[in-house]
């Protein structure tokens, strides 16, 4: 590099001559010949600020150069040496555009260097030009350049740059082993690589024979210099001698460069139309402004009153979009349309890894197979294994991928998807905990034992006091419910089908259906008074004696009661709530299967022509003059004082097994063989408004509690399910049913399990009947 | 730190008093003992038995802070958050051994209603519609004979000054109607005397479940299905004709059996909306009732106004007021639990104390006519259970009863007899409270 040095200083040497120093105005005129010279490498150096300059403004070096000449101040030309290096990369970079070798870029790295030495030297004065002659020259400079800047390849040829500058300027480091330590090429033969990478061979060295004779022979031998770096020898020429000299001595390199100048005003204005005024500058400059501190009182204090107010509040926007939410305006875009994200594809997995596990790698079966599928169905990447990253040969499918995947962002239709979150949690209707839903059954206290086979119906009198339980063994119990006594059985040697208390306490009877008969019997509770009415509503009557297609009404020896005796046999009957009717079914007797009867004229009647299938249960409501005729599939509702259909029931039921309703009537409940129960509210629908699934097998009975807002169902399944059903008084309010409890405790025998399910009238407790024989209470 | 941790895990000693209230000579010295903890009812009776020197050894059972102790001394100071660092005062009492069964007096029919009040006799009713009255050595002496259906329930009539002489009792049946007997005592036979009723109180209209006589003995009341609870004046001869309260009226009317009176209720507290379930009248101004609608409530008697009502979460069948200060409510009902209220507390609702080991509805509850902690129950299950407050199990259990426990009641103070639906009457030897 030491070569690079001397190159610069030798070419900065180059155009000012010692001789032109000492007065360096006339220089301008002087120099019509070292222009000349300069202009060759000049050429090469200005060229870069031409072609910027033409290709920023058209011909703005040419306007510059006629009009602008004088404004151009000295700064100016500073800044463009300031930004020389700057425009030397460009102006490099602009070159290798036009196919110029590296020589030639050599030469233009020299060619810069040089200006910039030329402009480091005219700022130092050591050239003592003035603006006008700098301006000139690069005018000039300009002016010449510009018609050679397209030869500009071709121009540079070598004997220009010989001109311009030293022998040794034009040989570059032949060298490029950089600015590394010789030493490392101390053992070899060569002492580097040139531009083409051939190796440079040491030259031989000459002995300190050759060397005398050298220096005998040849005057200038002193002057050479062995350049290591390049192994060469270089001659200097008389001007770096000199230089070196002053060096020595401790002088200015540059013999031209005088220090003590004499003093130039370059500032002098008095005809230049820029005054520089030299008064001192004003007091007020320094002390702070009265007024403006004025002004910041005024501010402060209006502050302070609150007449400006520094954070106003946020105003509303007057108008705005009353359904801006609803339709999301803020994520539209200018033409209307959502934006929507494009999808993300797939992250690569493990079966894309260069080493994918062994299981994701396909067998050769596999793959063999894969062959055999679809087109689209075979898969569309095989993993595979490599045993280096290095060996992944480049993917095939990659355009293609890239391609569709564009294809795909571009052409296919985008919708936004909402996904709703959804916990499932709240899927599940509220109901409140049975906990807090008591009382209701849920332990068994007591048990009633004494028959022998299946109870297969129950009742309570209206005040719960005592419960008539009727069996298969063919006897009725009446039970003390207090204490499990067992007080009274009657016993009929048959199947008993059905027992009902009467509801009205003044009529304390108990009506039995036992095969084909109705057996009406006293219970000789309640009192002197009621046993009295009830034993005289038991006597057989000589108008009702007559004989009647429907029924007949007799007395019964064994218990000194009343038997109405029908053709059928009686599978149910029940009281009207006031207790002198009461209806019977008898399912085999097809249109005379229901038919009711009225006690105290111990006569018989069939309200129906017909039925619309096989009736399986009916029931009176409880205020009003309705009966209920259910059948297999279907609820009927009779209107009995209008003597008409008032309504009809789609159950969805196959099988009908039971049905009860609820104290306030408008609401029914209905179990079937299917194991499924149904509840209907009258009011709102024909149809259930709500079904449950809650047992395994047939639902045997279904019951609602009198006072408390309970119900239940019993099945086969040997389990009595206790809900709660509250109705509100609300018409608007649906009624809330609630699952409560699940009451285990009857075996199942014979298929059969609980075969009824009652409630205390009074209390909430539930009594059940098994096919095991036992009736078990359950309290709260 | 290592003594510590050695007694942590080795044995932690506490200091321990021991008193009593008992006799001399089973009192131990009053000063303090290093007993280990881990000491349970046993372990300490064993320790006192040791101070005591006795030769014949007695168990005792503990009373810390006012309660029994169950467990270890370790875990009732735990549990009650007392520091072991403190000396301990224990006292001791005489644990209440389990009576010897007598011979059980058999009945027709199920026993539903037991009395001992009178010391001498023990009056019983009967599911076959009698009463029945036995003497100490267990032989039926009179047959309470009149009631139409099964006996409810009966209540033996306080008689101060002449209760040697004769005993008076009121019968509730499931005919409506209350039956008064008037028997005398004296009248020592070996054979069974059948006696009639001296008066019917009618007026019930559905039966009657309960019945209770006021401390005078003047009057009786009861509760019955009707949800109606009614006073009866018993003494309307006697007292002459203006009672106090000059609500009597007599109507005398054609009685079924001529030597028998009809007695009118004077009074009938409405406010019921089920059965009567229990009453009890051992105060004279105020009459507690327990029925099936879950509600206790207190009447004034003079007034008839409805006092004080609290509520339960099920119905209720059999009270008895007694305990600490005669005031505690105690009360069974179609549940497990012996539940004690106490109406004293201002804004009563909860029950001061749930006993529960019964596994069946309690029928009958009966606290002791002396001492303040003990309650004898009778259960559904079969058992008799006895029970101190200041403990949460019971004391004794008795099980004679092959099936369903209708009735029990202190006898001689100290006994207990219990009649049932297997139709027996038990007879349980004295038992030695402490109180």
């Amino acid at each position: 590099m030491a070569s690079v040095v001397t190159k610069r200083k030798t070419r900065s040497q180059g155009p000012p001559t010692p001789e032109e120093k000492p007065k360096p105005k006339p220089v301008v005129e002087d120099d019509g010949p070292i222009p000349e010279v300069i202009v060759a490498g000049d050429d090469s150096d200005s060229d870069p600020e031409i072609s910027t300059d033409g290709e920023e403004s058209g011909e703005d070096g040419m306007s510059e150069e006629g009009g602008e000449g004088e404004a151009e101040s000295g700064s100016e030309d500073e800044a463009d040496g300031d930004d020389d290096d700057f425009d030397g990369s460009e102006y490099g970079s602009g070159e290798e555009g036009d196919e110029s070798s590296g020589d030639e870029e050599e030469v233009d790295e020299d060619a810069r260097n040089y200006v910039l030495d030329v402009m480091k030297d005219f700022l130092t004065g050591a050239v003592g030009t003035n603006g006008e002659g700098g301006k000139e020259e690069e005018a000039n400079g300009n002016g010449v350049g510009e018609p050679e800047g397209e030869a500009e390849g071709e121009a540079v040829n070598p004997t220009a740059a010989e001109e311009s500058d030293s022998s040794e300027d034009e040989v570059p480091d032949r060298n490029t082993i950089g600015d590394v330590p010789l030493e490392w090429y101390k053992n070899e033969d060569h002492i580097g690589y040139t531009k083409d990478g051939l190796k440079i061979k040491k030259q031989a060295r000459r002995d300190q024979l050759d060397t005398f004779l050298a220096r005998t022979e040849d005057a200038n031998e002193w002057r050479k210099v062995y350049d290591e770096y390049n192994d060469e020898e270089v001659e200097l020429t008389k001007e770096e001698i000199d230089m070196i000299r002053r060096l020595r001595q401790g002088k200015i390199p540059h013999a031209e460069v005088n220090p003590y100048e004499p003093y130039v005003d370059w500032f002098e204005y008095e005809d230049k139309g820029h005054p520089l005024s030299s008064a001192p500058e004003p007091k007020r400059r320094f002390i702070p402004s009265k007024w403006e501190a004025k002004k910041v009182v005024k501010l402060v204090r209006a502050i302070r009153k609150g007449w400006i107010k520094l954070d106003k509040p946020k105003e509303k926007p007057e108008f705005y979009l009353m359904w801006g939410d609803d339709l999301k305006t803020s994520d539209k875009t200018a033409n209307g349309l959502a934006y929507i994200a494009a999808p993300k594809t797939k992250l690569p997995g493990h079966e894309e890894s260069y080493n994918p596990p062994v299981e994701y790698i396909p067998t050769p079966e596999e793959v063999k197979s894969y062959e055999s599928m679809y087109e689209e169905d075979r898969p569309k990447f095989i993993p595979t294994r490599f045993p280096s990253l290095r060996q992944v040969p480049a993917y095939p499918r990659y355009i293609n991928e890239i391609f569709e995947r564009c294809l795909d962002l571009y052409l296919c239709p985008r919708q936004k998807k909402d996904r709703k979150q959804f916990d499932p949690e709240t899927l599940i209707p509220k109901l409140p905990k049975p906990k807090d839903l008591q009382p209701y059954p849920s332990t068994c206290y007591m048990e009633y034992r004494g028959h022998n086979a299946a109870v297969t119906s129950m009742s309570t009198d209206s005040t719960g006091e005592w419960l008539a339980t009727g069996s298969m063994d063919g006897t009725v119990r009446l039970w003390d419910v207090q204490s499990g006594r067992c007080r009274k059985v009657w016993d009929f040697g048959l199947k008993i089908n059905n027992v009902q208390w009467n509801p009205n306490p003044q009529i304390n009877m108990l009506g039995v259906a036992v095969d084909k008969d109705v057996v009406l019997l006293s219970t000789e509770l309640g009192g002197e008074e009621v046993i009295a009415n009830v034993s005289s509503l038991l006597t057989l009557k000589e108008a009702g004696a007559e004989e009647s297609p429907l029924a007949t009404w007799g007395l019964d020896e064994k218990f000194k009661s009343l038997r109405v005796r029908q053709p059928f046999v009686v599978q149910s009957f029940v009281w009207h709530h006031k207790g002198d009717y009461f209806a019977t079914v008898a399912p085999d007797g097809i249109t005379k299967s229901v038919l009711v009867h009225q006690l105290s004229k111990q006569q018989s009647q069939n309200p129906f022509r017909k039925h619309h299938g096989r009736v399986v249960r009916v029931l009176f409501h409880p205020q009003r003059p309705f009966l209920f005729v259910a059948t297999k599939m279907h609820v009927r509702i009779y209107n009995l004082a209008k003597q008409q259909l008032s309504k009809k029931l789609m159950t969805s039921l196959n099988e009908i097994s039971s049905m009860a309703i609820h104290p306030g009537g408008d609401n029914l409940i209905l179990g079937s063989q299917e194991s499924k129960m149904v509840w209907f509210d009258m009011d709102l629908s024909t149809k259930p408004y709500k079904a449950f699934k809650n047992h395994t097998k047939d639902i045997r009975a279904v019951a609602f509690h009198k006072t408390y807002p309970l119900f239940a169902s019993c099945s086969d399944d040997g389990t009595t399910s206790v809900f709660h059903g509250m109705v509100y008084s609300d018409l608007l309010q649906n009624p809330l049913l609630v699952p409560l409890k699940i009451l285990l405790g009857h075996k199942t025998v014979n298929h059969k399990g609980v075969m009824d399910c009652l409630f205390h009238p009074r209390q909430p407790w539930l009594f059940t009947s098994g096919a095991d024989s036992i009736v078990k209470l359950y309290c709260n | 730190m290592d003594t510590t941790i050695e007694d942590q895990v080795v044995e932690r000693q506490i200091q321990v008093k021991f008193v009593t209230k008992l006799p001399p000579q089973l009192r131990v010295v009053s000063s303090a003992f290093a007993i280990p903890a881990k000491l349970g009812r046993y372990g300490l009776s064993e320790v006192v038995n040791t101070l005591l020197g006795l030769e014949k050894p007695q168990p005792f059972d503990f009373l810390i802070d006012g309660e029994l102790l169950r467990t270890t001394v370790e875990q009732f100071l735990l549990t009650k958050g007392i520091t072991a660092e403190t000396t301990l005062t224990i006292e001791y009492i005489p644990v209440v051994l389990p009576p010897e069964p007598q011979q059980p007096r058999s009945h027709d029919e199920w026993v539903s209603a037991v009395s001992g009040y009178n010391a001498r006799f023990i009056a019983t009713g009967s599911y076959d519609n009698h009463g029945r009255i036995w003497n100490a050595s267990g032989e039926c002496v009179f047959l309470l004979q009149g009631h139409s259906d099964v006996i409810t329930s009966l209540a033996p009539i306080p008689a101060p000054g002449s209760s040697a002489k004769q005993f008076q009792l009121v019968t509730a049946s499931k005919d409506h109607t209350l039956r008064f007997w008037q028997v005398a005592l004296n009248e020592a036979t070996s054979s069974t005397v059948t006696l009639k009723p001296l008066k019917r109180l009618k007026g019930h209209t559905s039966s009657v479940q309960s019945v209770a006589a006021s401390p005078s003995g003047h009057e009786v009341c009861s509760g019955s299905w009707d949800t109606s609870i009614k006073l009866w004046n018993l003494r309307e001869e006697t007292e002459g004709e203006e009672d106090l309260a000059g609500k009597k009226r007599r109507l005398e009317t054609g009685a079924v059996n001529s030597s028998e009176k009809q007695v009118d209720a004077r009074v009938t507290f409405q406010g019921h909306t089920q059965v009567v379930g229990g009453l009890d009248w051992s105060d004279r101004d105020t009459i507690y009732s327990a029925s099936w609608d879950h509600s206790l409530r207190s009447w004034d008697v003079e007034t008839a106004v409805n006092t004080q009502t609290l509520t339960s979460s099920k119905a209720l069948h059999c009270l008895s007021v007694g305990g600490e200060g005669n005031a505690l409510l105690a009360a069974g009902g179609a549940d497990h639990l012996l539940r004690i209220w106490d109406p004293r507390l201002p804004g009563t609702v909860a029950p001061v104390f749930q006993l529960s080991s019964h596994t069946s509805w309690i029928s009958a509850c009966k606290w002791h006519p002396k001492s303040s902690f003990h309650i004898l129950t009778a259960s559904f299950d079969g058992t008799v259970k006895l029970w101190d407050t200041r403990a949460t199990i019971p004391l004794i259990t008795l099980n004679q009863h092959k099936d369903k426990v209708l009735s029990a009641d202190w006898w001689k103070n100290d006994n207990i007899v219990s009649g049932g639906a297997d139709s027996q009457l038990h007879i349980y030897s004295k038992l030695d409270l402490s109180f």
